[in-house]
């Protein structure tokens, strides 16, 4: 084997590390998209029994936003083995005690159930905040890109550029805004 | 399981007992336990043997055509193109490569699979097919679709 054709395997069978930032980003679809990549279906040389899946690190897990009212809505169902040991916890309750869970969870349910699923899950990195360690962050060399732009509030925005952004009407003296 | 003889079309109704589950037992020869050995264990699990194969002849097939999209689908991300548009925009462009081809060459050939999603894309410009930007780097490739550019 020559000394191109080396390096070229290297380079194909290298496991990459992308960042992903969750914030405002709805789960259930970011995992869709974050199995690609830590299953390796983002290569032309996929195969389920070839381990080509990458590495992902994803910052500012505790920003997620779910989608409607399922932060009530969705229960997470736990047993521990014992009589009486099933417990029903609600996803803002999860997520107040662990907010990386909501994301891992929707990441593993995902994925299809079988001996591969804990290896993948072990090359996915959560981080509640963008707090990641260096020794992390410096293999990382893609960022893969967020589903939906991270929207602006309003008291974000300078006074300035409020007062500037075109106005359709004035409201009438005596209409009271709710 | 592979069977290279036609062993299996046979029908052994012999009147010597040993060579009629001498069969039997070729074909349980790779199996563990009694049921390689032990010939009313054997039969059962070689007539279950026998309908797996049956029905993984037909997954098989299933099986590497989903394979082969799922390498193209990847190819096709690596360019930016959508996969229903990339063999939208091959077939109009008068080139018919199957899924196997396809995912050979977006494995094997990365280059020329480059080509083909240049092709597709220019293709899929001209005719105006949804869900592609336009790129001053296909401005070179010239189809049959060019005909409708400036109409």
């Amino acid at each position: 084997m020559s000394a191109l054709k080396r390096v070229q395997q290297w380079a194909t069978f290298a496991r990459v590390w992308h960042i992903y930032d969750a914030s405002w980003q709805n789960p259930f679809k970011s995992a869709e998209l974050l199995k690609k990549y830590l299953m390796g279906l983002h290569k032309p040389i996929y195969h389920p029994m070839n381990d080509c899946g990458d590495h992902v690190i994803v910052i500012n897990s505790g920003d997620i936003a779910l989608p409607g009212d399922e932060w009530k809505r969705r229960v997470y169902f736990h047993h521990t083995g014992y009589p009486g040991g099933a417990t029903w916890t609600l996803a803002w309750e999860l997520h107040s005690k662990d907010p990386t869970m909501v994301l891992r969870k929707a990441v593993y349910n995902s994925m299809d159930g079988n001996l591969q699923r804990r290896y993948t899950m072990e090359r996915l990195h959560l981080f509640p905040d963008a707090n990641v360690p260096t020794n992390l962050l410096k293999n990382v060399s893609n960022q893969i890109q967020q589903l939906k732009a991270k929207p602006k509030r309003l008291d974000h925005y300078s006074e300035n550029q409020v007062k500037q952004f075109p106005k359709i009407f004035d409201y009438p003296k005596d209409y009271i805004l709710k | 399981m592979v069977f290279t003889t036609a062993i299996n079309f046979v029908r052994a109704r012999g009147p010597d007992e040993f060579w009629r589950k001498r069969k039997i037992f070729k074909l349980s020869a790779h199996f563990v336990g009694r049921k390689r050995n032990c010939y009313s264990i054997a039969i059962r699990y070689v007539h279950r043997a026998l309908a797996y194969a049956t029905k993984g002849r037909k997954l098989r097939k299933i099986d590497m055509a989903n394979l082969w999209e799922t390498r193209v689908r990847a190819g096709c991300e690596q360019h930016n193109i959508n996969y229903d548009t990339f063999r939208e925009g091959l077939v109009r462009s008068d080139i018919l490569l199957n899924r196997k081809t396809l995912a050979d060459l977006s494995c094997w050939e990365p280059y020329t699979f480059k080509s083909l999603t240049d092709i597709a894309k220019r293709r899929a410009l001209d005719d105006g097919l949804a869900g592609i930007s336009s790129d001053n780097k296909l401005d070179g490739i010239i189809t049959k679709g060019c005909l409708n550019r400036n109409k």
